[in-house]
């Protein structure tokens, strides 16, 4: 009788072990490969691209998993505790250095050596690669995509205002008299500039000839004048009777207010493009895409500038599977793996000359954005701001800029986010 | 209970005992205290990344202490309870006189009172999140004003203590009520007999019967008041202006630990708070010998 309670609990035990480890073996004698990303509107292309792979590779499975953006990082960074970490992931500039310089990712500098020494330099710009690399200037993921932002506008209020549409010749001032056309004559907002930094000011820091980082990723540049200019005149934007103020946008994002047309233009960035034109069928034909403007009088440089993004496909240096995933990874990174990506519409791929594949998922709608205008403006595209220590000052910085917007002086806040990102530069 | 020597089939009844609860204290161990001794040394180091830590003793404590966030946030957390429970605890209280008194579907509106804490509240924050709306939002509407009542600063905590005491007025109502259902109706009689009306009734009959369950509602209330996080994780935003101003200090343990990665700071953030939390329960239990009346 005293034995009973033992007995069964060695028996539930025994029970759990089992169920355990009944996970580890797959039934099939096949190479089950788990694939992490984040974006719901990119599954079906990184599907495609898996299932070209899987059929020329009959002995591999490949799961694509969605998780939120928000839960993303979070969950990656447990798994990489536990040593758990999907087969391949999806790595963002902003997590790439943290992850790398801990010595998470493999090293993929040497993945394509067989098949050509320069693969990564001949097939990828600058800032794809950097965007891959590690603080070491090692390459942790194989590119998978680039993007830049651009100026999104509502044609039916142009016509409204009787103002000719942006083109690659538009500085900010034509923007503001358009702002100022389209409110006075339908009542509707302006451009909508936002408190954002990536799809905000860092456009108009860089176009202005100021900068975040120094040309070595390791100074802010928040006091710089080019920079605290740009930074004065974003901020000021919603001065005018025709921007809403930071409140109106913490309620209600510019994507939101444009789309319900009370907003005429805001800045997007491309990848969202493609989930625009399908998530608002009436929009389609009412609005189109145009260059960022250019500053007209920049403290240096010719005005020009959209920020540059790229995400990669990484893996885990520890990982079970590597040879397997670096198999996957290389063709994740050839022509043909990025072309099924663009031909999807799920971004632009890195490969250098596959650019305009990403047109064909844009063909499928009655009105064809004007997309060439993402292509084009790669020519002057800047990289991505980031440095390993980024992750630590983004939020605090962030805090200061809401101080600007709930209008603190502006020089003395950019001294303190210049003082914030400089205290975490190591003197090694 | 006295100590004596057990029997042979006494034993034998408290191993079973044992077993019995032993999933409970398996999971309280594993679950709870072990994780807490892990922040507990949490709160003295640094986090380097992917769970390594380096000691670096009281340092965080002394960053955390000499940040005026960091006290604004306890501001806000203890602003935030004075806001929620005591207008919480007398509009359940109330609520739950109501369920109990004699009308009509009184089984109907004990349901809508209680759905509230059905709904995720996650649903419940974006719902009232629009309805907050500076420009569209229906409450604007009603009063024909333009409060922008999330992005104030001065209106922001009174916000989401709205939300908050919305949401956990019919949990407590409930559990009122069970503490009035157990009222015998024979007192109230002997008591009108006397001749007593009814608002002496409810101060000398009511209130002093129903104050132990009170008392726990309290507790439970002002617990769950001071770890506030999820209604101001959705209901305010990175770039809301008024974020310094109503952030808690969960949520700012949040932003340490899982935004900026600071689990050191984060953890020590956490420790102040489990010690406020203590200090206050303790207060408590030490004042309730005044006001609650265990038995007549």
């Amino acid at each position: 009788m005293r034995k009973l309670p033992r007995m069964i609990a060695a028996a539930l035990a025994l029970a759990l072990l089992l169920s355990v480890t009944g996970c580890g073996g797959s039934a099939d004698g096949k190479t089950h490969l788990s694939f992490q990303i984040w974006d719901v509107f990119q599954r079906d292309g990184m599907q495609a691209m898996c299932d070209a792979y899987t059929a020329q590779h009959p002995d591999v499975v490949i799961d694509v998993q969605v998780t939120s953006w928000s839960e993303y990082w979070t969950k990656l960074e447990a798994a990489a505790e536990s040593n758990t970490m999907p087969d391949i992931y999806w790595m963002h500039t902003d997590q790439i250095l943290y992850y790398a310089d801990f010595g998470i990712l493999a090293d993929l500098t040497d993945l394509y050596a067989d098949e050509d020494p320069n693969y990564y330099a001949n097939h990828f710009s600058d800032v794809s690669i950097a965007n891959a690399s590690g603080s070491d200037g090692r390459i942790y993921g194989v590119p998978k995509d680039k993007d830049n932002v651009v100026l999104v506008y509502n044609k039916e209020m142009f016509d409204a205002a009787g103002v000719a549409y942006p083109d690659d010749t538009w500085t900010w001032d034509d923007m503001m008299d358009a702002s100022q056309k389209v409110y006075d004559a339908t009542g509707k907002y302006g451009y909508l500039a936002y408190n954002d930094e990536q799809l905000g000011y860092w456009n108009f820091v860089y176009q202005n000839g100021g900068y975040i980082l120094d040309e070595n990723n390791v100074y802010a540049g928040y006091t710089n004048p080019a920079t605290a200019d740009a930074i004065k005149f974003y901020v000021g934007i919603q001065q005018n009777e025709w921007c809403p103020d930071q409140t109106y946008f913490t309620e209600t994002s510019p994507g939101t207010a444009f789309f319900s047309e009370v907003g005429c233009m805001f800045l997007e960035g491309s990848w969202n493009l493609l989930a625009e034109m399908q998530n608002y069928p009436e929009m389609v034909g009412k609005w189109d895409i145009a260059p960022l403007p250019k500053c007209p009088n920049p403290a240096s440089g010719d005005g020009r500038g959209t920020i540059s993004n790229g995400l990669c496909y990484s893996t885990a240096a520890k990982g079970k599977q590597l040879e397997q995933v670096k198999d996957v990874l290389r063709f994740f990174g050839s022509e043909e793996g990025q072309r099924i990506q663009g031909e999807s519409g799920a971004a632009i791929p890195a490969y250098l000359g596959l650019e305009e594949t990403w047109s064909t998922a844009y063909e499928s709608f009655d009105y064809m954005l004007d997309v060439g205008v993402c292509y084009d403006q790669f020519d002057y595209a800047v990289k991505y701001i980031n440095n390993p220590s980024r992750r630590k000052w983004k939020p605090l910085v962030a805090d200061e800029m809401v101080k600007i917007y709930k209008g603190e002086d502006i020089d003395s806040t950019l001294a303190r986010m210049q003082e914030i990102a400089d205290s975490y530069v190591t003197t090694e | 209970m006295n100590k004596t020597k057990l029997s042979a089939a006494a034993r034998r009844e408290e191993n079973w005992g044992w077993f019995m609860v032993a999933p409970t204290i398996i999971g309280l161990v594993v679950l709870n205290l072990w994780p807490f001794v892990q922040t507990l040394y949490a709160s003295f180091c640094e986090h380097l990344g992917f769970g390594h830590y380096k000691f670096i003793g009281l340092k965080n404590y002394v960053d955390m202490f000499g940040n005026t966030e960091f006290w604004k946030a306890t501001w806000n957390t203890v602003y935030f309870c004075i806001l929620t429970v005591p207008v919480g605890i007398v509009l359940a209280l109330f609520v739950a006189m109501l369920l109990n008194a004699k009308v009509k579907f009184k089984g109907g509106f004990r349901t809508i009172f209680f759905l509230p804490l059905v709904c995720a509240p996650a649903a419940v924050a974006m719902v009232w999140r629009w309805i907050f709306n500076g420009e569209y939002g229906i409450l604007n509407q009603m009063l024909g004003q333009k409060i922008q009542w999330i992005t104030d600063p001065k209106t922001a905590v009174l916000a989401v203590a709205i939300v908050s005491v919305w949401s956990s007025v019919g949990y407590d109502a409930v559990l009122l009520l069970a503490g009035l259902q157990n009222i015998p109706k024979t007192l109230y009689e002997a008591n009108s007999i006397d001749g007593a009306g009814k608002i002496r009734q409810f101060f000398t009959i009511t209130l002093p019967m129903v104050s132990p369950t009170m008392f726990s509602v309290l507790i439970m209330r002002l617990m769950a008041s001071m770890k506030i996080y999820d209604l101001i994780y959705m209901m305010a935003d990175e770039t809301n202006p008024a974020l310094t101003d109503m952030q808690s200090l969960m949520y700012l343990f949040y932003r340490s630990s899982f935004v900026s990665g600071s689990r050191g700071y984060g953890s020590a953030i956490v420790i102040w708070t489990v010690g406020l939390i203590l200090l206050v329960t303790l207060v408590q239990f030490m004042g309730q010998k005044k006001w609650v009346t265990y038995d007549i």
